[in-house]
């Protein structure tokens, strides 16, 4: 028995020289249709170091560590080391060499408890038969080194999502770990699960393993990194080693965009307040107030997983506010469904135009002609109505589809994004929420669907605008307010209203 | 005001070609079947005699036989549009028949009050489903399964698992209206009983339900992407609730007809209708996923699931052989147009394709 601790001991810590390198990377790019993800990226990491990836949303730090766990393949050219040799990397060979990619969303099977989880897919059986004991031992070996408390049959949906981030390093490492990779851990962790979290990965650290840290939060960079390698628009701008490194020394590498890819937009005067939120809370907000003019954008800002989409889900009525007002032109507005939300004139174009936007096996017309019936009272809705409907946003957005029949399935992405504002466009709402509105659209039709949201304002209309897109925010906002963990972190307007002071705001403290 | 006319005509032309594309494949399958049963009997009369399976007095027992298990499917059409399905509309049958047949018989309510007893029971059962099904995330599939069971249950005990023989009470649902009239080319007697009647009618108001009313939209867009159909303003919940509650009433009239046909409540009397209704649906090329389907379909998959037990006997095939026609059809129908959904969509994308090579060029 003693005996077989110690092996599962020694698999556990492996073999190392402080210092030695594991992974490197040179001159790695990743190339997808139309757009250069990575170029030309050279990227270290040693045993028992915390490398941090620090950037904006899109900076390229997904595509980076999907190269590294092996789901996507670099361009020709690019090399990769592990431990000095050369290798190509594949999803079993990461895993192979104990690179382990802890992804931001949980990966895991809720309804089995623990030990099933870290086992699935490579259980232990004896002539076919699962030894469940031995996996439930070497599960709890390994949450004992990682100072956890649980017990291996608890099931996973009755952990929090700190827990359930445990369990999948737990994975990781009753394998093998060369590499771990945490990609947002800490996103909807409590500051305690946050304290637990940097423990384990100093232990990790100390046992020799390499880690790839990837955080919007700056504290916890500074705490545990001993390395930040800082990306933008696909490209390394510097490695620091992070003593003598400051924030703002971070931040101004992390911005910096060129101007060019900025929008120039036609102000429009403002006119009269028309949506105020006071103290809203709930569905992972909390006291968020601002006020909305008409003819204005009120950016909503923050890193992914900051909480501006749950707001725009309270205040549309999709989730449920908790505490705090909302007022529609000086009245007290309770919206309990969508329903309620679109009758009060707002309208909500939704970052998943897919999903939640549009009804793809159906027409044109049909799409076009759905928001609206909330605010008729006819009981009948003829065809010919419903087509001409379809008829008129096709030619007022100038839609590219074959005629109003044509399914919306069979539209590209910016067309299929002008559907989904033709159905807006037709309840005549004055409140606009546009959630990512570029979002996975072409330039030109980037273009057209800017000039779109001008000629709303210019009616009179206000719109509340959540955008990852840095340049789209800067160039299109008037006001800008800034979430950090489903809070307010700071308000800007005018010249203020640089990427600078919005990552400030959002990943400083 | 001509111009709107105008403009209104060629949409509305537009719009029943569409539709008639729409139910095509499953048309001319159909058409194909009445060729090749009416090619047969030409050929073992060697052509002396006018096929029987088209006569009017045939058709007219088809229209008979098809009837009960017609408004249920024009029903279950709405449900399986909404994304849903409903096993246990035949078990129900067979519970409101009992409930009505012992009002009528044995509680001595009257003839009208055990009616509305039999579909009120149904409409309220249905509701109590479709609450359940529309307030959690359970399968309806589940849902209805364990309603089946259920109402068998309470039909059995209602019953005391006998049959309730009635006097002929509800005859005045199956008086010949058209008496009198002879077949030209049988010269047997025509029958046409009121509940064919009923039957056409509750499928010309489902028909006009779902595409010339706001709530029939509603109806697809729910099944077609229930989440964008919430964030649009639609009660999707009760829109759920609502399907089941109009299956309820549904199949309250056409159990109360299946019992003035049979004259007896008994719990065989729904068996295999939810089999039967459910296959009509599908032939008629209505989605289980939901959000596609029309009326005019289910008729032609009504019709035609119905027509295939009698043309079997008018060829004199053996009750066995039924089964295995019967199941061969549905399977022939579904694929056959999912297949030329698949080729339209292809065609359409290409179309596309095209058109934006040439807007590029």
């Amino acid at each position: 028995m003693e005996n077989a601790e110690a092996t599962d001991e020694s698999r556990l810590f492996l073999e190392f020289n402080q210092m030695d390198e594991i992974l490197r990377l040179e001159s790695v790019s990743k190339t997808f249709p139309g757009v250069k993800a990575l170029q030309d990226i050279s990227f270290d990491l040693k045993r028992g170091e915390v490398h941090c990836l620090c950037g904006e949303n899109g900076a390229g730090k997904s595509t980076l560590i999907k190269i590294l766990s092996g789901a996507h393949q670099p361009d020709e050219g690019g090399k990769i080391y592990f431990n000095g040799t050369e290798v190509t990397l594949t999803p079993h060979s990461a895993i192979e060499m104990g690179i382990q990619t802890i992804y931001q969303e949980h990966v895991v099977f809720d309804a089995h408890n623990i030990s099933d989880n870290i086992f699935a897919g490579a259980e232990i059986s004896r002539r076919g038969i699962l030894q469940h004991k031995e996996m439930q031992r070497q599960t709890e070996e390994v949450l004992r080194y990682l100072k956890s408390n649980l017990s291996p049959d608890t099931k996973m949906s009755d952990l929090t999502s700190g827990e359930k981030k445990i369990v999948e390093i737990a994975k990781g490492l009753v394998f093998k770990s060369n590499v771990i990779i945490l990609d947002e851990p800490t996103a909807s962790f409590s500051s305690h699960e946050i304290d637990t979290l940097m423990d384990i990965v100093r232990k990790l650290k100390s046992d020799g393993i390499g880690i790839i840290y990837i955080s919007h939060h700056l504290e916890e960079v500074f705490e545990i990194g001993d390395r930040v390698t800082v990306l933008r628009d696909g490209c390394k701008v510097n490695t620091y080693p992070i003593e003598g490194l400051t924030k703002t020394t971070l931040i101004k590498d992390m911005v910096g965009r060129d101007p060019a890819t900025f929008y120039k937009r036609e102000r429009v005067p403002l006119g009269e307040v028309i949506l105020e939120v006071e103290n809203v809370t709930g569905n992972g907000v909390t006291d968020i107030s601002f006020k909305l003019r008409r003819g204005e954008i009120l950016g909503i800002a923050g890193m992914a997983g900051s909480g501006r989409s749950e707001l725009m889900g309270v205040l549309f009525g999709s989730a449920q506010l908790d505490r705090g007002e909302i007022r529609i032109q000086g009245n007290v507005v309770k919206h309990s469904s969508p329903e309620d939300a679109i009758r009060n004139k707002m309208c909500f174009i939704t970052e998943d135009r897919q999903n939640s936007g549009l009804f793809l096996t159906q027409t044109v017309s049909d799409n076009v002609f759905v928001a609206n019936m909330v605010n008729t009272r006819d009981f009948v809705a003829r065809p010919s109505d419903v087509l001409r409907t379809g008829e008129k946003f096709i030619k007022l957005l100038n839609i590219k589809t074959r005629d109003a029949r044509t399914r919306v399935s069979n539209l590209s992405g910016g067309n299929q994004q002008k559907v989904v504002l033709g159905k807006w466009f037709n309840t005549n709402g004055e409140i606009y929420i546009f959630d990512e509105p570029s979002h996975g659209i072409d330039v030109g039709s980037k273009q057209e669907i800017y000039q779109v949201m001008v000629d709303l304002l210019k009616k009179g209309v206000a719109i509340l605008m959540v955008s990852s897109d840095m340049p789209e925010m800067v160039s299109m906002s008037d006001r800008v307010i800034v979430l950090k963990r489903g809070a307010l972190a700071g308000e800007l307007a005018g010249n203020e209203i640089t990427e600078e002071n919005i990552l400030t705001y959002s990943i400083g403290d | 005001m001509r111009a709107e006319e105008t403009t209104e005509k060629k949409a509305n032309d537009k719009k029943s070609f569409s539709k008639r594309f729409e139910n095509r494949t499953v048309l001319s399958i159909f058409l194909g079947f009445v060729a090749i049963i009416v090619l047969s009997q030409l050929i073992i009369s060697g052509g002396s005699q006018y096929p029987t399976f088209i006569s009017p007095v045939n058709i007219l027992n088809i229209l008979q036989q098809v009837s009960v298990p017609g408004i249920i499917a024009i029903g279950m059409t709405m449900i399986m549009i909404s994304g849903g399905i409903d096993l246990s509309v035949g078990m129900l049958a067979s519970l409101v028949s009992i409930i009505t047949a012992l009002g009528i018989s044995k509680w001595n309510l009257g003839v009208a009050p055990s009616i509305l007893l039999g579909i009120g029971s149904a409409v309220v059962l249905e509701t109590i489903m479709g609450f359940i099904i529309s307030r959690t995330s359970v399968e309806p599939f589940i849902i209805t399964l364990g309603g089946m069971i259920t109402f068998q249950g309470i039909a059995l005990l209602l019953c005391n698992s006998r049959e309730v023989i009635m006097q002929g009470e509800l005859g005045f649902l199956t008086t010949n209206l058209i008496a009198g009239a002879k077949d030209p080319v049988t010269s047997l007697d025509l029958r046409l009983p009121p509940y064919v009647l009923i039957f056409f009618a509750i499928a010309l108001l489902g028909g006009l339900l779902l595409i010339y009313t706001k709530y029939g939209r509603r109806i697809y867009s729910v099944g077609t992407n229930p989440h964008a159909a919430y964030l649009a303003g639609i009660n999707v919940k009760n829109m759920r609730l609502s399907v089941y509650m109009i299956q309820g009433l549904l199949v309250g009239i056409g159990a109360v007809m299946l019992l003035a046909r049979i004259n007896t409540g008994i719990i065989t009397l729904g068996q295999n209708l939810e089999i039967d209704t459910i296959a009509m649906v599908v032939i008629g090329g209505t989605a289980l996923s939901g959000g596609r389907g029309n009326i005019v379909g289910t008729l032609i998959g009504i019709i035609f699931l119905g027509s295939i037990g009698n043309a079997m006997n008018m060829l004199r095939m053996p009750s066995e052989v039924q089964f295995l026609a019967k199941g061969l059809i549905i399977i022939i129908a579904v694929s056959a147009g999912d297949i030329s959904l698949r080729i339209s969509e292809f065609r359409a994308r290409r179309s596309r394709q095209a058109m934006t090579q040439k807007a590029s060029q």
